[in-house]
């Protein structure tokens, strides 16, 4: 029993799903082989902070009667996924990674949740993360640092690294995750899988605990872009709740998955896409870049002249709204928070408004660059991050050269773009360094294009085999 | 061309007082190096973001309001 079940937790989503549908697996089935997995792999990862097994299996049960009755609620009836701490669940802790919430239960569902619930989606547990999202390795002092399944001594990326980490290890069959400077992209790309940053607005930020308002989003990470775009139908939308929220209309984001890229303009911003990156990132996305030519896209040189800056920018906003939303906490709890976050914190209080504003005003300069180099591409690609996982606490890494840089600021140089301008960008695994760890390109469209991204991703994968492979652990 | 920034470790204290923020003993020392290179790129950012070319550009958080059409009564 206990190989068949951890041959149900090889499925993807999509698979379980269409399995489920035609009555040749119970959602009781696919629940007890992700709580398996989770007991046999959730020491080793750190990737959970709470696992809600009964609540999981009660709902299987009854996930399960009601499609026997003839009750199918769509393609996320039945199947377990994981939900990033920092994302509320009625009347289940919710700890953003920090003792400061450790004991705070949400009275109401984020709307995300909401939405995942209605769709018949099963809460296996809260995933570990970054302490209050504000970091991108995952180490987490208070719930211990999240590690990586293809390399156990490796760090998972983040803030979304227990996510990452929990989708990789298919422990679940997606998870959602946050991101306001990287924090889907970095663990998708760490640990081999697909997640994409909606565009700004695109999915309800309501009832997630913010880092940094201007940037916040939330979106799926799964195995292939045909999942991530199953869950992703399930969360966008208005939210009245959400005063982001755009009223922009959907679409059935799994529509296009076949459509190929004959045609596709690819964008390549020269002397910076490709530029300060560990080789087999430059390789792997370079070599990604020519499969889409073989599939039929054009690659176009576009420069933008204002890239440099999205750094700092990106630093200084996301530092200065995180330290205002936690300027009570900062004065009274000092102690609780990880020293990392508290330095950052403390950091955040010591810049000037003219700083943040400037960085503000450079938001809408990049932002234009952009827009209007999309009048002569369709999207963008680069490299998710310049390196591939380094040791578990590190806080430097060593791109090129043998020199050492901060982690931080390093790990932003691609993921900082689309936060900043608002534009969505999706994750996906291009290929393996030498030591076998996962490379990840991302793939940055217009507003509100996520379809456009999804058909791009689906394309790739349907020519590569990347994403099948699996972590030994 | 602004000086660069030299931010010690007394200059840390000073700018906490500024924002109220009681520190503990030794925290100037963690936080100094990290905010004089944040500090020394915000700078160059703003620089940047002085420049003629760059007067009319308004920051990303301006309010737009979408016209709503008038109810009728």
């Amino acid at each position: 029993m206990a190989g068949d079940e951890n041959q149900l937790a090889q499925l993807t989503l999509a698979e379980a799903s269409q399995r489920v549908r035609a009555g040749e697996i119970s959602p009781v089935e696919l629940v007890d082989a992700c709580l398996d997995r989770i007991a046999a792999v959730n020491d080793k990862l750190a990737a959970y902070i709470s696992v809600y097994a009964e609540q999981a299996r009660a709902v299987a049960k009854a996930s399960e009667m009601l499609i026997r009755a003839g009750h199918w609620l769509g393609p996320l009836h039945g199947i377990p996924i994981g939900l990033k701490d920092n994302v509320a669940v009625r009347g289940l802790a919710t700890t953003a990674g920090s003792k400061i919430l450790r004991d705070w239960i949400p009275d109401e569902d984020a709307t995300v949740t909401a939405r995942l619930r209605q769709a018949g989606a099963i809460f296996v547990g809260k995933t570990n993360m970054h302490e209050f999202a504000w970091g991108g390795t995952s180490a987490n002092p208070h719930y211990g640092s999240v590690r990586n399944p293809w390399d156990t001594e490796r760090f998972p990326a983040g803030s979304s690294g227990g996510s990452g980490a929990a989708v990789a290890a298919r422990t679940c069959y997606g998870a959602i995750g946050t991101d306001t400077g990287g924090s889907i992209r970095l663990p998708s790309a760490i640990n081999g899988i697909v997640g994409i940053r909606p565009t700004y607005g695109r999915v309800s930020n309501a009832g997630i605990i913010p880092l940094a308002w201007s940037m916040d989003t939330a979106g799926p990470m799964t195995r292939t872009v045909e999942d991530c775009a199953i869950m992703f139908n399930a969360i966008a939308g208005p939210d009245p709740k959400d005063a982001s929220s755009s009223s922009a209309p959907v679409v059935d984001y799994t529509a296009d998955l076949g459509l190929g890229v004959s045609g596709l303009r690819i964008g390549v911003v020269p002397g910076y896409f490709f530029h300060h990156l560990q080789k087999p990132v430059h390789d792997a996305v370079q070599a990604a870049l020519e499969t889409f030519e073989d599939l039929g896209a054009t690659i176009v040189y576009v420069n933008i002249e204002n890239i440099h800056g999205n750094i700092s920018a990106q630093l200084t906003i996301e530092s200065a709204e995180p330290s205002t939303y936690h300027q009570r906490w900062l004065r009274e709890r000092p102690d609780d928070y990880g020293a990392d976050v508290r330095t950052l914190l403390e950091i955040g209080e010591m810049l000037f408004a003219t700083h943040y504003l400037q960085a503000q005003r450079y938001r809408s300069l990049l932002r234009r660059e952009f827009l209007e180099a999309f009048k002569s591409v369709d999207v963008f690609i680069c490299p998710t991050l310049p390196f591939t996982a380094t040791r578990v606490g590190e806080m430097k890494v060593v791109i090129e050269n043998g020199i050492e840089e901060d982690m931080l600021s390093a790990i932003m140089q691609f993921t900082g773009v689309p936060s900043l301008t608002g534009l969505p960008s999706l994750a996906v695994p291009c290929g393996f360094d030498g030591d076998g760890l996962p490379v990840g390109m991302q793939i940055i469209g217009k507003p509100f294009a996520e379809a456009t991204l999804f058909k791009v991703g689906a394309a790739f994968q349907k020519g590569t085999a990347f994403h099948q492979r699996a972590p030994a652990l | 061309m602004s000086k660069p920034a030299t931010i010690d470790a007394a200059l840390v204290r000073t700018l906490a007082n500024i924002a109220a923020l009681p520190l503990a003993p030794g925290r100037e020392d963690v936080i100094a190096p990290t905010l004089d290179a944040w500090v020394r790129d915000a700078n160059a950012l703003s620089r940047k973001m002085s420049a003629l070319e760059h007067w009319a550009v308004t920051p990303a958080t301006v309010f737009v309001h979408p016209v709503q059409p008038e109810e009728k009564g």
